[in-house]
């Protein structure tokens, strides 16, 4: 008992593997940190992924073009978003943009809405044109009406982008 | 931490004291206050463990056909139509065969399965869902199209096929088919 009323006088601790693990795990979580972009700043809406259990393979990080299809927060409408991943692509894609006089479009438009299925369709040639090499990606919520991404499809399929990823979510937990 | 400003203030007087012979004398038992570098790494840590988003998308690839106006004949035996209501019921029948509803996933896998190990690389999957079908749903069902696929291949090679020719496509609903599966 007499040993806990000590007072342990000029008590030091070594801190140094504390500090050694903090600043690796700083370290990692400052690298692997991913910043939103600009379209995503400019999005409205949230998302929610389908799931599925069989999907294995990742988004590209590069070279892509995301076809967003969003129910928007604040006016609840649907509609599709194109956006660019590559940021020279961003730049560019909204000056073909601008010069086709797309309504609303700026220089600095990173994120275009599209409630029309010809501008969407030009959004995506433009795009192709862009960047030949950018693979499409459709990133749809799943209680939209499956309409929204038969349009969408259909208008890839017309500027012949047969190839894409449907953005999905991995399921948690059994079937 | 006192030994840190003790440390910090011994320096200080030899600076003073005797300039030139500084390098000379060994520090000893010097200590350096870490306290405010390991609160703002703690501050830092702890940012960007909270922004950090650790669940990555994952995608689903999908191959369409360009558009061309390409007719091409199937025989209905070896199609397999699942259709898709706006109310999420989903319908399956074999060629002209009159839809009949699947009610869980798992009777879904087991006529994916049994109707492509059956015909043998010959059946043709048609997926048609109506516009106001929910998109997750779809998904959902692509998703059991494509994880059937092991079962699939397993099947086959006990009926002594080694190869798999996969068929499937994507239709859209028209209104034939959909007054098929209306009252059902």
């Amino acid at each position: 008992m007499s040993k806990i009323k000590k007072k342990r006088l000029g008590f030091v601790l070594d801190m140094t593997p504390l500090v050694d693990i903090t600043f690796l795990l700083l370290t990692f979580f400052m690298f692997t940190a991913k910043f939103r972009n600009e379209s995503e700043s400019e999005q409205k809406f949230t998302i929610k992924r389908p799931q599925t259990q069989s999907d294995t393979a990742k988004l590209p990080e590069k070279d892509l073009v995301m076809i967003k299809i969003g129910i928007d927060s604040v006016s609840k409408d649907t509609a599709w978003y194109l956006s660019m991943v590559n940021e020279q692509d961003v730049a560019k894609l909204a000056n073909e943009m601008l010069a086709l006089k797309y309504p609303g479009a700026k220089e600095t438009t990173a994120l275009f809405k599209f409630t029309d299925t010809t501008w969407l369709g030009t959004a995506i040639e433009r795009a192709r044109i862009v960047n030949p090499r950018a693979q499409f990606a459709v990133d749809a919520d799943r209680r939209i009406r499956y309409k929204w991404i038969e349009v969408a499809v259909n208008e890839m399929r017309k500027k012949r982008a047969t190839t894409f990823h449907f953005v999905t979510e991995k399921k948690t937990g059994g079937m | 931490m006192a030994g840190g400003g003790e440390a910090l203030g011994g320096g200080g007087k030899q600076r003073r004291g005797k300039a030139g012979k500084r390098k000379g004398k060994k520090r000893v038992g010097f200590r350096l206050d870490m306290t405010p570098l390991v609160d703002i790494t703690f501050l830092l840590l702890t940012f960007f463990m909270l922004t950090t988003s650790m669940i990555t998308p994952q995608t689903m690839e999908m191959n369409v056909p360009p558009e061309l106006e390409i007719e091409i004949e199937v025989k209905q035996s070896e199609l397999l139509i699942l259709r898709v209501r706006d109310d999420g019921k989903i319908f399956y029948n074999m060629g002209l065969d009159a839809p009949e509803q699947i009610k869980s996933k798992k009777d879904l896998r087991k006529i994916i399965v049994d109707q492509n190990v059956d015909l043998k690389n010959r059946c043709i999957v048609t997926l048609k869902a109506s516009g106001d079908a929910p998109y997750g749903l779809v998904v959902e069902i692509l998703d059991e199209l494509n994880s059937a696929e092991p079962d699939i291949i397993e099947g086959l090679k006990r009926a002594g096929i080694n190869e798999r020719k996969r068929k499937f496509t994507v239709a859209p609903l028209s209104e034939k088919d959909a007054e098929e599966i209306k009252g059902l």
